[in-house]
């Protein structure tokens, strides 16, 4: 589904990624582990399509082809998800009118129908409710004086809502206690399907049980210096990462 | 006294403005002009004039001109504004030439001198504060315009849609409206004014609307500048406000090469409430002035000022929004606040707050700010499959909503998105 292939890029003159290489495939769970300044959120950036970031050499292919010229709209209408690290606010945009315009950007990329208002409400209603969320919430702007927990459990709303297909992760889980991480990690398991793929990014290994991932990667200097599965994370969670970085 | 002034009373003295059969009117009209030529036109050394250079509008040679009512065809209006279901009256190149049966009385100033309200309206000293030289010309020429009156206890249930349409006569001529809205106890009215050229005409409008708002009652306003992009306009409100009355005014102001736009309500009972609103949306050259003069005079009333910008390429934007505050006028609540979004690196914009309270039970704010569009909130928007013109949009549309959240008026709220989104499209930078 995803092919990254010796990607490299900078932000500002500064490279960041240096030759990373990741293949994901339909059906699995990825998870990218590292320390700060890795690289790991300019990785996401890049996926998502944000501007200021240069790939410099190397190509992302997303099935079949290069999204690199791709906007990050065209991205989105594609299947391709990112939840944010720091979801932005937008006041005077409701958060009620936001997902229904997007929603329906993407069904009409999609070519499916786009949604009667009843049938919106019918569905945004559901999904609320699964992720623990007040009905009105629809109407306050998009994550204005929203606390930490509820920005995370927005985006993870957002995206069972607009039901994408390949979703990254970025550190979702932090600033999180356990109760909203439970109810986040849900929300991401009850999209989990053979036909789909997500992207974990994350600093801490806690999240990793509830969200269990297929392999685990570290980023170290913008690479990848090591893959496994899910013991890699509970190494790292003893070891740190200093054994990795050379 | 300067050039322009000088031509300016030469003109006057020509068409013998100082003379009329009701002797105050001429006594009136003397007294302004005089003062037009002591004040000359205003300088960037004025205070209230430091961001706006007049010299090139003042090296301007512009003949007096009274509009032509037999020229007259109605001009095309965009769907927005002739879709309104509204009571429609028309002026051409300044001149009134609508006659209808509405619920409400007009007429041409000019024939209804004798209506007691009328010299009352202009006579009243609510304030006396800063002559201004564009309110004395348009003084000193009063003759054509609109006197509208509602009557006691008359609710006009569509608004009342004025249309400005200006045509190639216009071209160069100095063009006076004096208008004067009457709006008794009790009554209330939605006014929508539309001013619209059909060339790129250089004309110089001065207008001035004095606004009466009886005891009680509510008057919602919208005015639409959206005339020639070559045109000056010079546009002064100065309203009146009585006991426990509403006004409520928005200006969009998108036409003409430079406007300067003069708001000053005066709360002049106990207990009323102004909002006063605006957008100016620049373009190009242009050079949009707005000055708010906001005056408390009594006791518990409230008053709102909120202007946005929103500015492209190399226009600018000017705001001056002062508050006085009397010593009667306690328990006053004032606020204002000016945002602006500088959608070019050309664009540029100055803002100024003025308080002067001299009540000590008050509460008054101000805040303004500068900015940009959000590129994060793009890209947040985009992320989520909206694509990029959608996205502006939203954006844009969330930073103008503002301006109308304190209008009840569903008709002036549709007019009002209509107006911006049709600006909007044919922005540069969504183009």
């Amino acid at each position: 589904m995803l092919d990254i292939i010796n990607l490299h890029a900078e932000v500002e003159g500064k490279k960041i990624l240096q030759g990373l290489n990741l293949k994901i495939n339909k059906g699995e769970i990825h998870s990218i582990m590292g320390p700060n300044g890795s690289g790991k959120s300019t990785l996401a950036s890049i996926l998502a399509g944000k501007e200021d970031y240069e790939v410099t050499d190397g190509d992302i292919i997303y099935n079949g082809e290069s999204i690199l010229e791709l906007a990050p709209d065209e991205r989105a209408q594609q299947g391709i998800f990112l939840a944010f690290q720091y979801p932005i606010e937008i006041p005077g945009v409701s958060n009620g009118y936001f997902l229904k315009e997007a929603l329906n950007s993407i069904n009409e990329a999609r070519g499916k129908p786009v949604l009667k208002p009843v049938e919106f409400g019918k569905l945004i209603k559901e999904k609320i409710k699964k992720l623990k969320m007040d009905d009105s919430f629809l109407k306050r702007s998009l994550n204005e004086g929203f606390s930490g927990g509820e920005k995370k459990r927005n985006e993870i709303l957002q995206m069972a809502i607009l039901d994408p297909i390949f979703s990254v992760l970025d550190e979702t889980d932090s600033g999180l206690d356990i109760d909203a991480l439970q109810i986040v990690a849900d929300g991401v398991n009850s999209l989990r399907s053979p036909e789909k793929a997500f992207l974990v990014i994350t600093h801490y290994q806690r999240l990793l049980d509830y969200i269990v991932p297929d392999f685990v990667h570290v980023l170290v200097n913008g690479k990848i210096v090591k893959s496994g599965d899910k013991g890699l994370a509970l190494e790292l969670e003893s070891k740190g990462y200093s054994w990795l970085e050379g | 006294m300067d050039k322009f002034a000088a031509r300016l009373v030469k003109s006057f003295n020509d068409k013998d403005l100082g003379t009329h059969d009701l002797d105050w009117v001429g006594k009136y009209r003397s007294d302004a002009i005089n003062l037009v030529g002591n004040l000359g036109i205003p300088k960037l050394s004025d205070e209230d004039w430091r961001f706006t250079n007049l010299k090139d509008f003042a090296s301007k040679d512009f003949s007096t001109f009274s509009g032509n009512e037999a020229t007259f065809k109605k001009p095309k209006l965009p769907d927005h504004i002739s879709s309104i279901d509204g009571f429609f009256i028309y002026t051409h190149n300044g001149i009134l030439v609508s006659d209808s049966d509405y619920p409400f009385s007009f007429s041409k100033i000019k024939d209804s001198f004798d209506t007691p309200e009328i010299k009352e309206t202009l006579y009243s000293q609510v304030s006396d504060k800063n002559k201004d030289f564009f309110y004395e010309l348009s003084s000193a020429f009063i003759e054509d315009g609109i006197f509208l009156k509602v009557d006691k206890d008359i609710k006009i249930d569509k608004p009342i849609v004025i249309i400005n349409s200006f045509d190639s006569e216009a071209n160069l001529k100095f063009i006076n409206s004096r208008n004067i809205f009457y709006f008794e106890d009790s009554s209330s009215a939605e006014i929508i004014e539309y001013s619209v050229s059909n060339s790129d005409n250089e004309y110089f409008w001065n207008k001035t609307t004095n606004v009466y708002v009886g005891n009680n009652s509510k008057v919602e306003h919208l005015l639409i500048e959206n005339g020639s992009k070559s045109s000056f306009i010079f546009s002064n409100l100065k309203i009146i406000q009585e006991r426990d009355s509403h006004f409520t005014t928005n200006s969009i102001l998108c036409g003409g090469s430079l406007i300067r736009n003069n708001v000053h309500p005066m709360l002049n009972g106990e207990g009323c409430y102004s909002n006063i609103l605006g957008l100016y949306l620049s373009i190009k050259e242009q050079l949009m002035d707005n000055y708010m003069f906001v005056e408390h005079l009594k006791e518990n009333c409230g008053s709102r000022q909120l202007y946005k910008g929103l500015l492209d390429d190399s226009s600018r934007g000017v705001f001056h929004g002062r508050i006085l505050v009397h010593e009667e006028a306690q328990q006053t609540n004032a606020y204002q606040t000016n945002r602006n979004l500088l959608l070019s690196d050309s664009a540029q914009v100055d803002t100024k707050p003025q308080l002067e309270i001299y009540a000590d039970d008050v509460k008054c704010s101000h805040g303004a700010t500068i900015g940009q569009i959000d590129k994060d909130a793009l890209m947040y928007l985009q992320a989520r499959g909206i694509n990029k013109k959608k996205a502006l949009a939203m954006l844009i549309r969330a930073f103008t909503d503002e301006v109308v959240e304190p209008i009840d008026s569903e008709k002036i709220l549709d007019v009002f998105h209509n107006v911006v989104n049709d600006w909007f499209s044919r922005s540069k930078i969504m183009n």
